[in-house]
């Protein structure tokens, strides 16, 4: 073997950004708790203010008390044993030699933590043993699982019972926060059956003929014009997304874009801008857009569905452009091929099954988004829905939402069927 | 004494992930039309000297010379015309597995084509006649129209080594040609690599895992280990103690025949 340079360096394997990582982790889930002790004190006894967005009324000394609380508790649970984050980093505390650690070494390496905390990351700069380590004989390292309890169910151990009880406590938490309400759900269902059973027996008069309610507005609407607009919004939407997103997408890919400085500066901008363009809800889109170019226009929905196909796509199409197998590439460039000419015959011919692939999923998506999308103003067959839902006209509701029931299954079966082939 | 046709000066390779030293100033000079075989130990920086030759991994620090040309300094337009005379063949064979057999081959000649014909797969006549020629060559000429991944391992490294023919190559790299495929197909692709060598007068660098095949193909024998040199000879001068030497007290070897 060849030496790695990193045994003539001193200090252990973890690096500071692991270390950092699990213990972030395992204080986020101590500050979870105190919220959640804080919440349920105010529930129930009022002794502290806190609402469910967290604004807090303690006293001046109660903000430092609460962080250093929990900052302490996160460290004395990582030194006494496997913690949440040392387990989702894979990270264990041993002996210098790998043995296990006796309790008092345990408690002595959390004193000489809180002692040596501000120095550490010098330390770490300056590749010296990190003192607390050294001076208890304890080491963090990687592994899998702690030593000694092999065969162990996962539920038993430490970090186990956190994560039980971390889900137990969320639900109780959530149930007071979200307002749930059994009785509620069970006094009102006979309200509901009164619409399900007027949707039940549709009325189809407006299916070709267009409604003259909406003629007011100088519409002529029938469900089928209106489910023809839709589809075309979904189709138009899926088609020049992927147009645009399938050039972009070789920008947002690491092994295309190299590791010279511009390759990550346009990765990270491509890739920042997908993760943005993504997080922004196609109804939000629409939202701006119906502003932009006409309340309730189909065209405001077609580029509310484009953005967001773009920047999902481009997502989805960059991560498979990263996970293909390098070897053709290398073959290409070994050959002499240009940058063009690896995209063209070494990642293209890998990428381009899963590609329809995604773009048949995202159609998918598509009809469906493009029913609602009218609820803020994107046009389509939601305009009709909602209008019939506000008058209360539920046999009218009935007939639109059997259609799109309709359509939307069949769209997903014909895009279910193609991807079949396509695999 | 005349310049040596390659000749490697100092080269160093340093992984920055895991701060590896997988070749350690390394120097060697190769003689046009030589077979050379490099073998050494998993991890002894085989694959890395080889990728280091057509830049497919920079090289730290050293340099590459080949005639008066120094490859490490080439810019990577020039370098990119440079690898149309270096052929190279893989482990796994690197091929486009959904494409036809042909498309694979054809791909040999893409550093001679203008950009757009590239592009649209627009290659000459003259091109596809060669790619038939190249396939009769290595007795696939019926397979030309199949998918590659339908091929067995020893009839894709066939195709691999077509597709090294386009290119009309000067020298050839051959990462572990054989190390995926059973005894008796690893002869018969080093035989077209010795055909190569001989009859195109092609130099041969190929890193080998058997010392039975080294010894059988190779007209010299370089072993690595920790990214050194620990040998540099014909094939003969291996003995027993050498072999100890080159794979560890513990090795014993294994015949290819
Ligand atoms: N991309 C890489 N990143 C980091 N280290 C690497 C990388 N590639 C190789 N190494 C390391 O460099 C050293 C030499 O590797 P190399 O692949 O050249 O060995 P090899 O002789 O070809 O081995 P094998 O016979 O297993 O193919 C090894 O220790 C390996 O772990
Ligand atoms: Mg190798």
């Amino acid at each position: 073997m060849a030496k790695p340079l990193s045994s003539r360096l001193a200090g252990s394997g973890v690096t500071l950004k692991a270390r950092a990582l699990s213990f972030f982790i395992d204080w986020v889930v101590w500050g979870y708790i105190a919220y959640g002790v804080m919440f349920f004190l105010n529930y129930y006894w009022y002794t502290v203010h806190v609402d469910w967005w967290g604004t807090l009324t303690l006293p001046t000394w109660g903000w430092p008390l609460v962080v250093l609380g929990t900052l302490e508790m996160a460290g004395l649970c990582r030194a006494l044993g496997r913690s949440l984050g040392k387990r989702a980093l894979g990270l264990n505390l041993v002996g210098e030699h790998g043995q296990r650690l006796r309790r008092g070494q345990r408690i002595y390496r959390f004193l000489l933590w809180n002692i040596t905390l501000p120095i550490q990351p010098i330390l770490y700069a300056l590749r010296r043993p990190l003192l607390h380590e050294r001076r208890s004989s304890t080491q963090l390292v990687h592994s899998p699982r702690a030593p000694g309890v092999k065969g162990k169910s996962s539920l038993l151990t430490q970090w186990g019972i956190m994560a039980v009880f971390l889900c137990v406590f969320t639900v109780w938490l959530g149930w007071l926060i979200t307002e749930i309400n059994v009785p509620v759900l069970i006094s009102r269902a006979p309200t509901a059956g009164r619409i399900w059973s007027q949707m039940v027996s549709p009325d189809f008069r407006y299916f070709i003929e267009p409604d003259p309610v909406f003629a007011l507005r100088g519409l002529s609407y029938s469900i089928l014009n209106l489910m023809v607009v839709t589809i075309f919004m979904a189709l138009l939407a899926t088609i020049l997304g992927a147009i645009f997103a399938l050039p972009v997408s070789f920008a947002g890919a690491r092994n295309i874009m190299g590791h010279n400085a511009l390759g990550w500066a346009v990765y990270a901008v491509v890739r920042g801008l997908f993760n943005v363009f993504r997080s922004i809800e196609t109804v939000l889109w629409a939202l701006v857009f119906a502003v932009w170019v006409g309340w309730g226009t189909p065209f405001a929905g077609v580029l509310a569905l484009t953005v967001h196909t773009i920047a999902a796509l481009g997502k989805l199409y960059s991560e498979q452009v990263e996970s293909i197998d390098p070897g053709p590439l290398e073959a290409i460039v070994a050959v002499g091929g240009s940058r063009w000419q690896v995209i063209r015959y070494a990642v293209l011919p890998q990428v381009v099954p899963s590609f329809w692939a995604f773009t048949l999923y995202r159609w998918d998506i598509n009809v469906r988004m493009s029913t609602i999308i009218a609820l803020v103003g994107g046009g389509g067959i939601g305009d009709m829905l909602f209008y019939y839902k506000n008058e209360g006209l539920w046999r009218m509701v009935g007939a639109v939402v059997i259609v799109i029931v309709a359509v939307v299954w069949s769209m997903d079966y014909i895009s279910g069927r193609l991807r079949e082939r396509i695999a | 004494m005349t310049e040596p046709y390659l000749r490697i000066e100092k080269l160093t390779k340093v992984y920055e992930r895991g701060q590896v030293l997988a070749l350690d100033a390394l120097s060697l000079d190769v003689e046009k039309r030589e077979f050379l075989v490099v073998i050494g130990l998993s991890g002894s920086g085989k694959s890395t000297l080889l990728r280091c030759i057509n830049r497919l991994i920079e090289p730290t620090s050293g340099r590459i010379m080949l005639g008066s040309v120094d490859l490490t300094r080439l810019s990577p337009e020039r370098m990119r015309k440079m690898r149309r005379r270096m052929g190279m063949i893989f482990q796994h064979f690197n091929l486009i597995r959904r494409a036809p057999v042909i498309t694979n081959v054809l791909t040999g000649r893409l550093g001679y084509m203008p950009g757009w014909k590239a592009m649209l797969g627009m290659f000459s006549k003259e091109d596809q006649d060669r790619a038939l020629e190249s396939l009769e060559r290595v007795g696939l000429r019926e397979k030309a129209y199949v998918r590659a991944d339908e091929l067995s391992g020893g009839q894709q490294q066939r195709v691999g080594i077509a597709r090294a023919l386009m290119q009309e190559p000067e020298i050839l790299l051959a990462d572990e040609p054989v190390s995926a495929l059973d005894p008796a197909t690893s002869h018969s692709i080093m035989q077209y690599l010795e055909w190569m060598n001989r009859e195109r007068e092609v130099t041969v660098l190929a890193s080998l895992h058997f010392l039975s095949l080294a010894r059988r193909y190779g007209t010299r024998i370089v072993a690595l280990k920790d990214g050194q040199r620990v040998f540099d000879g014909p094939p003969a001068e291996i003995d027993n103690a050498k072999f100890k030497e080159i794979y560890g007290e513990d090795a014993e070897e294994v015949e290819v025949r």
